[in-house]
């Protein structure tokens, strides 16, 4: 017998006992379309997560080096720093320890007031090196970059943040004019691509950069650093450079053996990974319970097919008796519970793309359906049909036609 | 068209064995129609699962149309009365929620064809219920249900007719116009077994066989 024969009597059978039908899939329908929420928006969220990272740290394969205890995990300025991270330290890094490309000094404060004609606003000071566009994947959105010779020169030029620039040139074209940065007047010479949202979905677009020259000895007059961003060779190289950077720092530092090293040294895609790792944990434990609800569903349609089986020793008797084999009967039954539940999980895909989109406009997250939480619904719902469809359908196969057609 | 040979059949209810076939050795010549009387409980239903393919003998030889049937295989026997084999039953057996043109194109599932609403249409018409093809079972009568039965049982063009008190629940002129139809496919060369305990039924035979106690005897029609 061909099973295909089947399908068409199935769908008419289904269609005429709609309520029957619906309240079969309704659990597979459920737990489907909670799966594909819960996976849409877990993936949506870690990369949203990747990339609020991205945008604060540019590039992963680097590694950061502040000064100070490793505690100290907030946004640093030269207010809030040991003074032990060195211009000095940055050149030795740089010739000694192998696995670092090139490096980016800098130094920076917050809370300084810059001045525009009537304008003013407190953005960010960042002095930075010049290699700071290449090494942080950052671009200039109009006018130039500082270059090497202006932090050779020590020029008093600034790249403004695209929040900054709004702020303080509304309506004027900022390249050439002047601004103050406390008291020292600098000239505009650039404004950056906007950088969006940080981790913490604040923007990081409100800064100034000005060459880290410039910055320590003609606004600041300060000799240390806030930070070095050490770009490495190899991304998978992070832990071998921190290991290096670590003993020379600490021998330059000429600190004791036991003593407490007076810098930190973070890479960022172990910061990253900890942080999804946190979420995807949630994640996981909320995919386990949508899980266990499409079981349930599954456990429904073998009580609703069990109960079936037992209306229907008539039918199944009828049908035996004009030439149904045990198999066939096993056959009818088990595509009729895997055509409900995969009726009811194609139901649960519809309503979980549908919610998905709703929850992401909430959460102003990118909508995002992947191709293989899709694939899985619908595999899992076939599977959940052919796993508790077959007891009922074997039940319905071990029948006795005589004993089913005298009842 | 039937060879049954010393057909025993035993079932074990709790625990005791009980014989509800004994020895029945008969044949049924192609284009008979034989009635086979007996009191319930005489052993009448399990010749006609034996006669049907749905029970098979405990010991003995049954022969269908030549082919040794007494010791197969599931998918085997149904396979035989899918090709040779049409029921009908007392309580007209037709699908619930189930339309009389769809109840007619059921056996064409289990038949090595393809299904044919056309030749189910037919079936219908040749039984008088061409225009009732989509009612359901519960809008029919049982006359009407039970020319439907018919039709189902025809659709595969069986050799066999097995009717189990096809009129029991039926009024005298639906019955009639039943056995009418009986003899129309008797008349066309197919072989007509009928369970009845009726007389005036059974008085439609060429032949009657008589069950009491398991065993089979020649009797008057």
């Amino acid at each position: 017998m061909n099973p295909m024969k089947l399908v068409g009597p199935i769908l008419r059978a289904v269609a005429r006992n709609k309520m029957r039908a619906v309240l079969m899939m309704a659990g597979v329908t459920i737990g489907i379309a909670s799966l594909t929420i819960l996976t849409s928006i877990g993936e949506s969220t870690r990369r949203e997560t990747m990339k609020r990272f991205k945008n604060m740290l540019g590039t992963f394969d680097t590694v950061i080096i502040r000064p100070g205890s490793s505690k100290n995990r907030g946004m640093v300025s030269l207010t809030n720093v040991e003074p032990s991270l060195k211009f000095e330290d940055a050149a030795a890094i740089a010739t000694e320890v192998p696995e670092i490309r090139q490096l980016a000094e800098v130094q920076n404060a917050l809370d300084i007031d810059v001045k525009y004609q009537d304008r003013n606003g407190t953005p960010a000071i960042f002095g930075v090196s010049s290699n700071w566009l290449e090494l942080r994947g950052d671009e200039v959105a109009q006018g130039q970059f500082f270059s090497d010779e202006d932090v050779r020169s020590m020029t008093r030029v600034a790249i403004l943040g695209a929040d900054t620039q709004r702020q303080l040139f509304p309506e004027e074209d900022p390249i050439g004019k002047t601004i103050r940065i406390g008291d020292v007047p600098f000239v505009v010479r650039g404004v950056m691509m906007a950088r969006g949202a940080g981790p913490a979905g604040g923007s990081l677009d409100n800064l100034i950069f000005i060459p880290v020259t410039t910055a320590s000895k003609r606004l600041f007059n300060r000799d240390f650093l806030t930070m070095l961003i050490a770009q490495l060779k190899d991304p998978d190289q992070g832990a071998e450079a921190i290991g290096h950077i670590q003993t020379l720092l600490r021998a330059r530092h000429h600190i004791a053996v036991g003593a407490l090293d007076d810098f930190n040294v973070t890479n960022p895609r172990a910061v990253m990974a900890q942080v999804t790792t946190m979420g995807s944990t949630i994640r996981k434990l909320l995919v386990v319970v949508a899980f266990l609800a499409t079981a349930i569903g599954g456990v429904v349609i073998m009580a609703v097919t069990l109960i079936g089986v037992s209306e229907r020793r008539k039918e199944i008797g009828v049908r035996r008796a004009v030439g149904a084999s045990r198999n066939a009967i096993l056959a009818q039954f088990l595509l009729e519970a895997v055509m409900l539940s995969f009726a009811g999980g194609m139901a649960g895909i519809a309503i979980g793309v549908g919610g998905t989109q709703i929850v992401s406009r909430l959460q102003h997250l990118p909508f995002l359906l992947e191709s293989r939480s899709v694939l899985l619904a619908t595999l899992l719902s076939v599977a959940l049909g052919l796993l508790f469809g077959v007891y009922p359908a074997w039940k319905a196969a071990r029948t006795n036609p005589i004993d089913a057609l005298r009842d | 068209m039937i060879q049954m040979e010393k057909i025993s059949r035993s079932y074990s209810r709790d625990g005791v064995i009980v014989t509800a076939l004994r020895d029945a050795t008969f044949q049924i010549a192609g284009g008979d129609f034989v009635v086979i009387r007996g009191s319930s409980g005489s052993g009448k239903s399990t010749l006609l699962n034996i006669l049907g393919c749905l029970d098979s003998p405990s010991t003995g030889t049954y022969l269908l149309d030549g082919a040794d049937v007494s010791h197969k295989k599931d998918a085997e026997l149904s396979h035989m009365r899918s090709q040779k084999i049409g029921f009908i039953f007392q309580s007209f057996n037709l699908l619930p929620r189930t339309t009389a043109i769809e109840n007619v194109e059921l056996p064409m599932m289990y038949a090595d064809r393809r299904i044919s609403r056309t030749d189910a249409a037919q079936a219908l018409a040749r039984v008088g219920l061409g225009h009732r093809e989509h009612h359901f079972a519960t809008e029919l009568s049982g006359g009407e249900q039970q020319r439907v039965a018919i039709a189902r049982s025809l659709i595969n063009d069986p050799a066999l007719i097995l009717a189990d008190e096809p009129t029991g629940n039926l009024d005298e002129k639906a019955g009639a116009d039943i056995m009418e139809i009986l003899h129309q496919l008797n008349a066309e060369g197919r072989t007509i077994i009928l369970v009845t305990h009726d007389d005036a039924v059974a008085a439609h035979a060429r032949r009657a066989l008589s069950i009491r106690d398991g065993v089979v005897t020649e009797a008057q029609p």
